[in-house]
């Protein structure tokens, strides 16, 4: 081959790229969650058919005899649980805007409301124990700590998630563009607070 | 799919439909006639079934509705700009200038 020949350079034949693929409308981690939700609610629509069963076949409720649940202290964790949704919020805006700092003092305030609730539901709990009100006496405590030691049970996972969405947000693996999993705890909070919007009336307030 | 314990399956489906076909009806605990007009468990399990018959529809409309709104609030074209009507038309086949194909 002489010096003045032009010889084209070879090139691997390489499939073009696929074009990316939209992002979709709604996540699978959102799905999964909307899923999780629906079924938890079903459990607990389950349980509320059961109280209202007995609710209103009751001619006397409270029935004579059984301790009263305690209604003062129960108002105030109800503003409890109800503002620990406003530090998620908070948690959400500060991810959303890369802010690591706002966001890990709003998910410690968050879990320090949400344990400060299980805190006065167990005190609670405890002297309503020592005051005969039990499990096994009658379908009036069966009822409410079946109905409201199912939502305590839910909190106290939430708690859990919190603890270790804290965690993860120290290490800083939460950023603008990537944070489901605090979106999926957040989504779980905001759950178990509004249940409790229609546990409380029901159970305390009927 | 019809296998030789299918006539046993089938007989003893008979006999069962037949039995129950002379049994005397009963009401179960639930049955309006258990108890009387204005007995507090009647109305007490009503309610209960009533509010259990709407829970799961109340549900999985909202899950539904959330993820209609997910899919229209989503960004990007709408789908009748998506839909490209040109692409469907085929080119009409060259001609020759006699009219006949190539």
């Amino acid at each position: 081959m002489d010096a003045g020949t032009f010889v084209m350079p070879r090139r691997p034949l390489r499939p073009a790229p696929p074009p990316a693929a939209p992002a979709p409308a709604l996540s699978n981690t959102r799905l999964a969650m909307l899923i999780l939700i629906g079924t938890e609610s079903m459990l607990f629509a389950g349980l509320i058919g059961t109280f209202l069963v007995f609710r209103l076949a009751a001619p006397v409720w409270p029935p004579a005899g059984q301790a009263r649940l305690p209604l003062a202290v129960t108002w105030a964790n109800t503003l409890v649980l109800l503002a620990s949704a406003l530090p998620m919020t908070a948690a959400l805006r500060a991810v959303r805007r890369d802010d690591q700092h706002a966001l890990a003092r709003a998910l410690v305030v968050t879990a320090l409301l949400g344990t400060l609730f299980l805190a006065v539901q167990g005190a609670e709990w405890v002297r309503l124990l020592h005051q005969g009100l039990t499990l096994a006496s009658g379908t009036y405590g069966a009822t409410f700590y079946v109905l409201i030691g199912c939502h305590a049970a839910h909190v106290l996972v939430a708690v859990a998630w919190l603890v270790a969405t804290v965690l993860l947000a120290g290490l800083g693996r939460f950023t603008a563009s990537r944070h489901a999993a605090l979106e999926m705890c957040g989504i779980y909070w905001y759950f178990v607070c509004g249940l409790w919007v229609i546990l409380f009336p029901l159970v305390y307030l009927t | 799919m019809i296998t030789r314990r299918s006539p046993v399956f089938l007989l003893a489906a008979a006999a069962v439909l037949v039995t129950a076909a002379h049994a005397v009806a009963q009401s179960c605990a639930m049955c309006g006639n258990s108890f009387g007009p204005d007995d507090t468990i009647h109305r007490a399990f009503s309610w209960s079934i009533l509010f259990l018959m709407a829970a799961p529809y109340t549900i999985v409309g909202l899950i539904a509705a959330v993820v209609f709104v997910a899919y229209r609030r989503a960004s990007g074209p709408r789908r009748g700009a998506v839909i490209d009507f040109r692409r469907g038309r085929r080119p009409a086949p060259a001609t020759g200038p006699e009219g006949e194909l190539p």
